[in-house]
């Protein structure tokens, strides 16, 4: 597998297909993967793919744009970019994607791999990229879906009485400390202009306290609804370990349930919130 | 409360007086409520919109003319302060950074070449040197705006010219009532070719205009040292301390706003 | 030194309690340990491995208010009250705090730095283990090192070798039970150091190599690395209006940001992700020293840990040393 994306982005950027190629690399505790940019034929050499690949490359794109790239996907990562070109982001004939058939990958920290799933994973329903130009791997026969996944974290929550659930968000929040890792690894926000940096009106402002943070993070997760496609890389950029993936799933789910609609899956969807129709139901 | 305490605490001030220079610069005569601030031309004070916040702006006035800030309008703090009138409080701290060597330039024919806003850290010195004309060799105005409507301080352009060469230019063209030149900034140092001998040129503006002039004055032969300019930069302290005004290991509150030319060529970054 | 066993720990605690507030690493979640206020002396984890915040938030919030306005009142400055202990400091966030005081207590000093410095005792913590990304012997400390701390503790089977370096140290101690130590100060776990005075030496050379732009690429330019970080300092400040004025408030920031060098204007002279990464670095290993004499950095390794993309500065620094334009 590795040798195949290795050939492939190197024939990728010999030919002058692609100015780059954006995959993994062995991180610098020769243990688990970072994102790496190729330039050149013989540095695709450095191209590795495996369970520790977590990063959502998708989020590169935009920063790329008017370059001609080359970028590895794997199905979540291949629903983000659906969401990027569907929201004009990207240009999708500025991308040749290197589709790979992913297993799953592992929950992992700098200098600590393991070798159990992310919990996104086992909600993941797609083995295969839903977009590709070239795939890597053998698509397994349907359902593709390989991990059913018990209780989730969101049900388990929704179990408990409202004081505790609003305990369980505050102590969170409280810890917040506005670093913005969340925001800035997440491949769907990409605004010029956050809320949270707008000063007029201001939304948040700098302040790193409770209701402030709780304004930062529930408005980034309503900003996310139908669009967050459950990569849960804000989740694992957190350095303070809020479990922000609960409130992009709950939201994901009701949005499914509302419209029928998964982010990212097929780039002709109409968007839930940004599509208007004279006849539709009030909520 | 003393400032001296607290080096973020405030003075309080009272606007005494507010005048349109342009449709978008407006002229603040502040008072002190209480203790003093004295500083030189070229240094710079933090003034407060109270619920707003700060941000720096240089001293436009003589020490011994009261204390005047021009402040165009664009962004939180200078719109919230442009909706502001007589009687108004604000904050003031300072005075930070350093400030022109005006001994230094005694006896020396000066170059003032300004765009824009900024004109106000000029403006002091243009009124030192024609208070003290005796001290100082020629003086030579160079003044370039958008717009006949966007020069600050028109209404000194007499007095100016009465103690200087004074030399006006809009650009771009498209103003019918405009009888002067059109050209930008660096063209007109181009056209005018000061001597750089015994000179000492100073200018101010957005730092595109900045730039060129500074290739226009090489190219007559200044030296580095003998080009001057004062530097503007995203500020907080005003004292090295938020870390948001370095040009790589120099900071524009500290070791600036004033460098030479030549002090520039040594900074490790863009500014 | 003396020794102080673990049974008389609690009592210990307990006394500093009654002396003031006590700050000390607490497990809040699973893999999770912050520096915390002790309510009870039970809660203190004193063998964990780190805190994704140094202790730098106790003397430099993440966001305080600097004073509130009004014209009818005037200001009114919150008051910094009360004694704090410090518990539990690894000789790196050690030196975090002496080097925060560089930018804070030099002239014009930032008086509520100054006042919880006044009144804090730091009781510093020796390491026995070291992660993977710790590198503080190139800093001239090590993990059993006590400068930089009042008061200092060695864990050793048993309980902990005990030594006041301050007076603030020794009243700390004054109500520990111990007794005279029969055992030896046991040998430091291994640390290997990057030779940071021969990087900052070569390091102007390399300023404009292409080498920052190809680390840039995987930057997120969050702020991760400088709010985990015990050494950087970039702050903020702005108003929040009160109902008749103004409160101003300090808080955290980072150069990493992009809307750090922005003006109003719209001009920003720090454009690029590359030149905000190298100004972080430069900041830390050529500046700060220009300026105080001393390296912006500990060695801590938090950056390392935490980077969501794994920007490591030791291999930054090794790239240096090289010469090497090529990313690391």
């Amino acid at each position: 597998m590795i040798e195949e994306i290795r050939a492939k982005a190197a024939d990728l950027l010999r030919s002058g297909e692609v100015k780059c190629f954006i995959g993994y690399e062995r991180a610098s505790d020769g243990l688990t993967a970072r994102p790496f940019f190729a330039y050149s034929a013989d540095e695709a050499d450095r191209l590795i793919f495996d369970g520790t690949c977590v990063h959502n490359l998708a989020r590169y794109l935009p920063d790329m744009r008017g370059k001609r790239v080359g970028i590895l996907a794997k199905p979540c990562d291949s629903r983000s970019i659906n969401v990027l070109i569907r929201e004009g982001q990207v240009e999708r004939e500025e991308v040749y994607i290197v589709g790979v058939v992913c297993d799953g990958v592992y929950r992992t920290t700098w200098g600590k791999p393991s070798r159990e799933l992310q919990p996104r994973c086992l909600y993941c329903s797609k083995r295969t990229p839903v977009v590709y130009d070239y795939l890597v791997g053998q698509p397994p026969p349907a359902p593709e879906s390989q991990h059913p996944a018990s209780i989730s974290e969101v049900e388990a929550l929704e179990r408990k009485p409202a004081a505790e659930r609003w305990e369980f968000w505050r102590s969170h929040f409280a810890r917040c400390i506005r670093c913005n890792a969340c925001r800035q690894i997440c491949p769907a926000c990409y605004c010029p202009q956050c809320f949270s940096d707008q000063l007029d009106p201001l939304w948040t402002g700098i302040r790193i306290g409770l209701p402030q943070n709780w304004v930062w993070n529930v408005g980034r997760a309503l900003h996310l609804a139908g669009r967050c496609i459950d990569c849960e890389e804000c989740q694992r950029a957190c350095p303070m370990g809020i479990p922000l993936a609960i409130l992009n799933r709950k939201l994901a789910s009701r949005v499914k349930e509302l419209f029928g609609f998964e982010a990212g899956m097929d780039p002709r969807a109409p968007f839930p919130f940004a599509t208007f129709e004279k006849e539709e139901e009030i909520l | 409360m003393p400032s001296g305490s607290d080096p973020f605490l405030p003075l309080l001030a009272e606007i005494s007086e507010v005048r349109d220079l342009t449709p978008d610069i407006k002229l603040f005569k502040l008072n002190l409520r209480e203790g003093r601030i004295d500083y030189r031309p070229g240094q710079f004070a933090i003034i407060s919109a109270f619920g707003v916040g700060e941000a720096p702006f240089t001293f436009a006035s003589l020490p011994e003319e009261g204390l005047e800030f021009a402040i165009r309008k664009m962004g939180t703090v200078t719109s919230a302060l442009h909706d502001l009138g007589p009687g108004d409080l604000v904050g003031i701290r300072g005075p930070y950074g350093n400030a022109f060597p005006l001994e230094e330039y005694k006896g020396k024919d000066i170059i003032i070449i300004g765009g824009g806003i900024g004109i106000a850290p000029l403006r002091p010195l243009i009124h030192w040197f024609i208070k003290r004309k005796g001290d100082y060799g020629d003086l030579l105005i160079i003044y370039g705006a958008r717009t006949p409507r966007d020069f600050a301080f028109s209404h000194e352009f007499e007095d100016w010219a009465r103690g200087a060469r004074l030399e006006l230019a809009i650009d771009p063209p498209g103003a019918p009532e405009w009888k002067g030149r059109v050209a930008l900034v660096p063209a007109v140092v181009k056209e005018l070719k000061p001597s750089p001998r015994g000179s000492i040129a100073i200018t101010c503006g957005p730092p595109i205009m900045i730039h060129y002039v500074i290739q226009e004055l090489k190219a007559l032969g200044f030296s580095p040292g003998q080009i001057v300019t004062t530097l503007e930069a995203k500020m907080k302290c005003g004292m090295g301390k938020c870390m948001r005004c370095n040009v790589g290991n120099k900071y524009v509150c500290k070791d600036g706003p004033v460098f030479t030319v030549e002090q520039i060529s040594q900074l490790l970054e863009e500014f | 030194m003396k020794f102080l066993s673990n049974g008389n720990l609690r009592g210990w605690l307990e006394s500093l309690m009654g002396m003031g507030s006590l700050i000390a690493p607490v497990d809040l979640e699973p893999g999770l340990t912050l520096f915390s206020q002790v309510r009870d002396p039970g809660e203190v984890n004193l063998e964990y491995e780190i805190t994704p915040i140094p202790p730098k938030d106790l003397f430099f919030p993440s966001s305080e208010a600097l004073f509130r306005f009004s014209p009818s009142r005037g200001y009114e400055i919150p008051r910094i009250e009360g004694e704090t202990f410090l518990l539990g400091v690894h000789p790196c966030d050690a030196l975090g705090i002496r080097l925060m005081d560089f930018p804070f207590l030099s002239p014009p000093a930032d008086p509520r730095y100054e006042e919880r410095r006044r009144r804090t005792t730091i009781i510093g913590l020796g390491c026995v283990k070291a992660r993977p990304e710790c590198f503080c012997t190139s800093f001239g400390i090590g993990p059993l090192d006590p400068s930089n701390a009042d008061a200092f503790l060695v864990p050793v089977p048993g309980g902990f070798l005990v030594e006041a370096k301050t007076g603030k140290g020794a009243r700390a101690l004054a109500s520990a039970k111990l007794k005279e130590a029969s055992i030896p100060i046991p040998k430091p776990p291994e640390v290997s150091a990057i030779d940071v005075e021969a990087v900052r030496k070569v390091a102007l050379s390399l300023f404009d190599s292409p080498y920052w732009g190809r680390l840039a690429d995987r930057c997120l330019s969050c702020k991760v690395c400088a709010y985990v970080c015990p050494s950087c300092y970039c702050f903020d400040i702005r108003d929040y209006p009160t109902r008749d004025g103004a409160e101003r408030v300090r808080s955290w920031d980072s150069c990493q940001s992009p809307l750090f060098t922005r003006q109003a204007s719209g001009y920003d002279p720090r454009q690029t992700k590359a030149s905000r990464l190298r100004n972080r670095f430069y900041h830390k290993f050529s500046y700060f020293p220009d300026e105080f004499g001393a390296f912006g950095c500990t060695g801590c390794g938090r950056c390392v840990r935490y980077c969501p993309v794994n920007i490591d500065i030791r291999e930054t620094l090794s790239a240096i040393l090289r010469g090497e334009a090529r990313i690391a």
